[in-house]
């Protein structure tokens, strides 16, 4: 088992009147090498538990068991070490730092893994040309389209080999055409032996995976393969 | 991450934002240079005063002593003169004498006098001094002294020579002029072995002196120009043998003389000798003497210098203190105008350790490009001021180069730190969030 939360809840502002539950008791259980789309409407606690499930939060009460290792007692820097090395993430607005080009913000999570120079550069223009960017390496993220910088954002989410892929609307800001470009290579990944996790609110985007899960008023309503879900 | 990685970093981020990293460091540019320019102007101004100090004779002692119950050729400086000629450590002894009158000095249609005025101003009697002559800035500055009073005061001889010790001893009627007044009287004819009258009694010029103004330069500081008055006051000098005293002052006795001591650590151990020796022959109900220790005038200078550089010291502070709140202000600007990116950094893993050297090295690398231009900057400030004032280059100090540069590196990195923190402590979360 990769992913295991076990009654996970998020609740801001407990207790007060304005009490807020973004996960309200879910449990969630993800194999290595899966594919799960986890689908809701906004507000349905999806981006929290992607917040949660990338280490980026932490829940109020509950469990989250990551490879074997309980992550809710970890420190912050032991945080921050699976962050770097476990997880690889993809945002809906791609998130590069603009004062880099494509190749440095690829090599960002190889520079914070204390990797030399030249190893870097070689891990990142091969992630580069996984998401076929090469020649764009050298082209700040201002001077490339969306659909440009979300490659780039998917090879620096690649480049460190993490075990989990998290993709957080990665087609949100982009035409059909592109994001259907991008769920292609996402799909690719995990044909390579990924662990693929895609948060959206779109059914048709969703369909994509073999397994869907989904939210609403931060609980896990559906679980299953496509056909039961969608169903 | 390492060290080198993390200062490319810091680099890149600076450079792709020069307009404001150079604002920010136009604070310590300013400072370090002033800080700089500042101290190097003090140490030229002590350095040109006591080099003023120095060219008016160093290790002189002055002693003044006097006794009614001495009169003629037994007065107390005659043996005070014996006594410091037996003494080891000194090189010289001149009585240092006035004349009580203002004698008129003649040479051809050139006269030269020096008179008190006694002006009555709303009932209070006021003394004045004003000068007759061609002109209002030459007067003279007559002086009765020996062979050795150009050793005892610094004069060097231009021309001709000193006053011979007989001369003294013979009353002769022979002078030595300061550059001054050798210009006043002669203009470019040579003065040697020409007669001056002095109230009508003739002196044969036997020696002119260098002069002692030429190239002073004490700076900006009016508190400092009275030296410079008094150095030119030496040029006007007009040297006649001390014995002339019986001519001129009613054969009263000169009661101040100047020692010249060989060395500055002999001169407390003279200064001592005289006292116990004067404290023998002078009776302090008939009389009174003193023995001025240039020591302890030099002391109260080094003590006044130090006083100075402690001022310029808590302004440099001051200056400092605000050019570093600036740059807090900016990094604290410059955490909340990136706390995307610092979200995004800790999203891909970046630890609090790591967001935290990034900004100090941020803040320590604005610093320190501005501590390098700031010690440009106050070196040719330094330079320039140095050559306007005092007449020479003087280059700042490499230790308090160094401190400036220390000093500066370390502001970057104490108002770096606040800054620093409150960007690492952001949660990933919160972070990503901002825009």
């Amino acid at each position: 088992m990769l992913i295991d939360i076990r009654d996970v809840y998020k609740i801001y502002n407990e207790g007060m009147e304005s009490e807020v539950r973004a996960l309200d008791g879910v449990d969630l259980q993800v194999q290595r090498g899966e594919f799960v789309s986890i689908i809701g409407q906004s507000g349905s606690g999806k981006s929290t538990l992607m917040n949660i499930l990338g280490c980026l939060d932490i829940p109020t009460y509950g469990d989250y068991t990551l490879d074997g290792t309980n992550v809710t007692e970890l420190s912050d820097r032991q945080l921050a070490r699976i962050r770097n090395r476990e997880i690889g993430f993809i945002f809906q607005g791609y998130n590069l730092i603009p004062e880099l080009d494509a190749q440095e913000n690829v090599e960002l999570p190889l520079i914070y893994q204390g990797i030399g120079p030249e190893k870097r550069h070689r891990q990142a223009q091969e992630a580069l040309e996984r998401v076929n960017m090469y020649d764009r390496r050298h082209h700040r993220p201002s001077e490339m389209s969306g659909g440009q910088q979300q490659r780039v954002a998917i090879a620096r989410a690649i480049a460190t080999h993490p075990a989990i892929i998290m993709a957080d609307e990665p087609t949100g800001a982009l035409d059909s055409r592109t994001g259907r470009h991008v769920l292609e290579i996402l799909h690719s990944l995990h044909q390579d032996g990924s662990t693929v996790i895609l948060i959206t609110h779109d059914n048709s985007i969703a369909a994509t995976a073999a397994r869907i899960v989904r939210l609403s008023d931060g609980k896990v309503v559906a679980d299953g393969a496509r056909e039961e879900v969608m169903a | 991450m390492k060290i080198g990685q993390a200062l490319k970093m810091a680099l890149k981020s600076l450079s792709t934002k020069k307009g404001r990293s150079f604002l920010t460091m136009l604070g310590i540019i300013i400072g370090i240079a002033a800080v700089i320019a500042l101290v190097t102007y003090a140490q030229g101004q002590n350095l040109a005063m006591k080099a003023l100090y120095d060219s008016q004779g160093s290790n002189v002692l002055e002693v003044y002593a006097y006794s009614y119950s001495f009169n003629g050729e037994d007065d107390v400086g005659q043996r005070l003169y014996d006594y410091c000629l037996g003494l080891e450590d000194v090189v010289g002894v001149t009585p240092s004498g006035y004349l009580n009158s203002e004698p008129t000095i003649t040479y051809g249609a050139k006269s030269l006098t020096r008179q008190r005025n006694y002006i009555s101003m709303a009932g209070a009697a006021v003394i004045s001094e004003s000068v007759s002559g061609n002109d209002d800035d030459h007067y003279p500055n007559i002086q009765l002294g020996n062979d050795k009073f150009g050793l005892c005061n610094n004069y060097q001889i231009a021309k001709g020579r000193e006053l011979s010790y007989l001369e003294v001893e013979n009353m002769a009627q022979v002078c030595v002029l300061g550059s001054d007044t050798a210009e006043y009287l002669f203009s470019l004819a040579d003065p040697i072995d020409k007669t001056i009258n002095i109230n009508g009694m003739p002196f044969r010029v036997v020696g002119v002196y260098q002069s002692k103004s030429a190239g002073v330069n004490v700076g900006t500081d009016e508190e400092n120009q009275w030296v410079v008055d008094s150095i030119k006051y030496q040029d006007k000098l007009v040297l006649l043998p001390s014995t002339m005293t019986r001519y001129f002052n009613g054969n009263q006795p000169i009661d101040q003389y100047l020692v010249k001591v060989k060395t500055k650590s002999a001169v407390n151990d003279v200064v001592t000798k005289l006292n116990g020796y004067l404290s023998g022959i002078v009776n302090t109900n008939s009389g009174w003497f003193n023995v001025s220790n240039p020591n302890e005038y030099s002391a109260e200078l080094d003590k006044e210098d130090a006083m100075q550089a402690v001022f310029l010291g808590i302004i440099a502070a001051i200056s400092l203190l605000v050019a570093g709140i600036g740059i807090m202000n900016i990094m604290l600007v410059t955490v909340t105008e990136r706390t995307r990116e610092i979200g995004i950094r800790k999203a891909i893993g970046a630890e609090r350790r790591s967001i935290i050297v990034q900004f100090l090295i941020e803040a320590a690398m604005i610093c320190s490009i501005g501590g390098l231009l700031g010690i440009a900057v106050g070196y040719v400030a330094a330079a320039v001021l140095t050559k306007v004032f005092f007449g020479l280059v003087i280059m700042p100090d490499v230790g308090i180069t160094i401190l400036a540069f220390g000093i500066s590196v370390a502001l970057g990195i104490l108002f770096g730190l606040y800054p620093a923190l409150k960007a690492s402590a952001l949660q990933p979360v919160e972070a990503l969030r901002a825009d």
